[in-house]
């Protein structure tokens, strides 16, 4: 897999490089702004992303700009964006830019070696992986527009809850059975129930489900 | 021929007023004043009446120099001040005179004196009422009160601006370097795992990177949340409207941003006012009006339809009191029992 890295901090960038290529990833570019991440992904034509939210020149939202324009004019890149702080109305704009993988984690995940590197494999195969605190932070938008904890998602189970979590996460039937550590068939019965109770479309691919899930939070 | 100084307060023939004009006017006079002289010589000495021609004839002149003089300086207070005082010593002048050329009486003109004194002293005192101790001690609190609120404002900037400093210094400095080095425990975690209590060690040291990471977030979200900083007021309220467990309506619009100081003043007193009707107006919606007012006072306004009865003096609503009067603002709260509760807070954003 081929990546490029837009992030201006060196100390962060030096050490996800290293961090990626340990783990058979390719880094074929660096860049520290905005505008570096534009060039560096016409000039290569990267799997992936990985981008920095605040960079120069004006150390506000730069990076996820930058990351959602490079989303439109290159429709087959999957957009990693790294983050200090979680803002839903970011993830929500990033998640509305494009249908190729992207992500939206904490910087600090980079140090949960083993998951951020399944993140990245996973926006890069076209996947989704978001924070858990952006879900989190997602499910409180979509409960507080359903008005108290009456609403579909009041309904559901604790268990189940946990799994809808893993599952907006962006993680397949398989790797949600693992974190939990249960059967897949038991999973695969959560997951009926929760799109039974959420009214959502049922299907057997564990992308298209993830995208439900998200739809469905998303529009709270 | 007497000091051509001497005047009377009548409006001045209408002489042109230059040097020169002047000049003229002189040289004429004194032909005139001789050619009185030779008569009353002519005409047998007698009665020496040309005096009161001449007294006459140096009130134009006299006049002549008064309007040169008054022109030669600002206007203002000061030189209707000077007029009045030239006027009226020119006008005590003439009196004297007459009364001199009249024989010497009794000294009739000193009532005139005082009264044209007493006018002059009404007219200074009001002109320099300045210098009067009460008067002093009221300017000085003026132009102390004028000091105090420029280095407040002053301060309140600084103090913004420090704030954001130390968010971006977080950001850059303690925050990326715990990020790095959970990163390298991490790593290090990675290549340790056949040592399963070198590894535990270890992914206990960065869970409490992990926190103290959370931490510093958490300090940087208090000081302004980041979206705050980035696409300003409206849209941090409507981020702090789609987390709220209420429903929230918005009306505002502000065409351009008020100073940073005054925007986290204002997203916290919208954030703290929110939390209070979530908390308290029985699950009432809220609506939230920003207005900006002739570009100087930014308007808050959050109301909702709750039961109402809200207590001023309770610590939220007292909170979000100083944090609107440090910034020299005011803060309203209406909540008659069962009519719902409305704040409303007035943020001065010029300077």
């Amino acid at each position: 897999m081929r990546a490029v890295i837009v992030e201006d901090l060196a100390l962060l960038r030096e050490g996800i490089v290293a961090l990626l290529r340990e783990n058979g990833i390719d880094v074929v570019a660096q860049a520290e702004d905005g505008p570096g991440l534009e060039r560096i992904v016409a000039g290569h034509k990267p799997d992936l992303a990985i981008v920095d939210v605040r960079l120069p020149p004006t150390f506000t939202d730069e990076g996820l700009r930058a990351a959602i324009e490079a989303r439109r004019r290159h429709p087959g890149l999957g957009v990693l964006v790294l983050s200090q702080y979680v803002e839903p109305v970011y993830t929500t704009e990033l998640l509305a830019s494009g249908e190729a993988g992207v992500g939206y984690l904490l910087k600090e995940r980079v140090g949960e070696v083993r998951a951020f590197i399944d993140a990245v494999q996973r926006v890069a195969a076209g996947g989704t992986a978001l924070d858990r605190e952006v879900v989190a932070e997602l499910l409180r938008a979509r409960q507080a527009g359903d008005g108290a904890a009456d609403g579909a998602i009041g309904s559901l189970t604790p268990r189940e809850r946990e799994v809808l979590e893993l599952m907006a996460e962006g993680r397949s039937n398989a790797a949600v059975a693992r974190a939990l550590v249960v059967s897949g068939g038991a999973v695969e019965k959560h997951v009926r129930n929760i799109f039974a109770k959420l009214d959502l479309p049922a299907s057997d691919d564990d992308h298209r489900r993830v995208l439900a899930v998200l739809a469905y939070l998303r529009d709270g | 021929m007497h000091d051509p100084a001497t005047s009377v307060p009548q409006p001045s023939a209408d002489s042109p007023p230059s040097a020169s004009w002047l000049d003229l006017q002189i040289a004429f006079t004194l032909l005139l004043a001789i050619l009185m002289a030779v008569i009353w010589v002519a005409s047998g000495f007698g009665y020496f009446w040309p005096a009161w021609v001449w007294m006459g004839l140096s009130v134009p002149i006299a006049l002549h120099v008064l309007v040169l003089r008054t022109r030669a300086r600002a206007p203002g207070a000061e030189r209707r001040l000077r007029l009045q005082a030239e006027l009226s010593t020119g006008v005590a002048a003439l009196l004297f005179v007459i009364w001199a050329l009249a024989g010497m009486g009794p000294l009739w003109p000193f009532w005139s004196w005082l009264g044209l004194a007493l006018a002059y002293a009404a007219h200074a005192i009001v002109v320099h009422r300045d210098w009067l101790p009460a008067r002093a001690r009221e300017q000085a609190l003026v132009e102390r009160v004028d000091v105090l609120t420029r280095t407040r404002s002053g301060a309140l900037d600084v103090q913004a601006a420090e704030l954001r400093r130390i968010e971006r210094d977080l950001h850059d400095g303690a925050q990326a370097r715990l990020v790095a080095l959970s990163m390298h425990l991490g790593r290090a975690e990675q290549r340790v795992a056949d040592q399963p209590e070198i590894a535990e060690l270890l992914r206990q040291a960065r869970e409490d990177a992990g926190a103290a990471i959370a931490e510093l977030r958490d300090l940087a979200r208090g000081i302004a949340p980041p979206i705050l900083a980035d696409r300003g007021l409206t849209a941090a309220i409507e981020a702090l409207a789609r987390r709220s467990a209420i429903g929230v309506t918005i009306d505002a619009d502000p065409d351009r941003r008020p100073l940073p100081v005054v925007e986290t003043a204002a997203y916290f007193v919208v954030a703290e006012a929110l939390t209070n009707v979530a908390k308290h107006a029985g699950g009432a919606a809220a609506r939230v009006r920003v207005t900006l007012d002739g570009d100087e006072t930014l308007v808050l306004e959050i109301a909702d339809e709750g039961p109402g009865g809200a207590d001023p003096e309770g610590s939220g609503l007292r909170g979000l009191r100083s944090r609107v009067e440090a910034l020299d603002g005011t803060l309203g709260i209406t909540s008659p029992p069962g009519g719902g509760t409305t704040i409303r807070a007035e943020l001065p954003c010029g300077r």
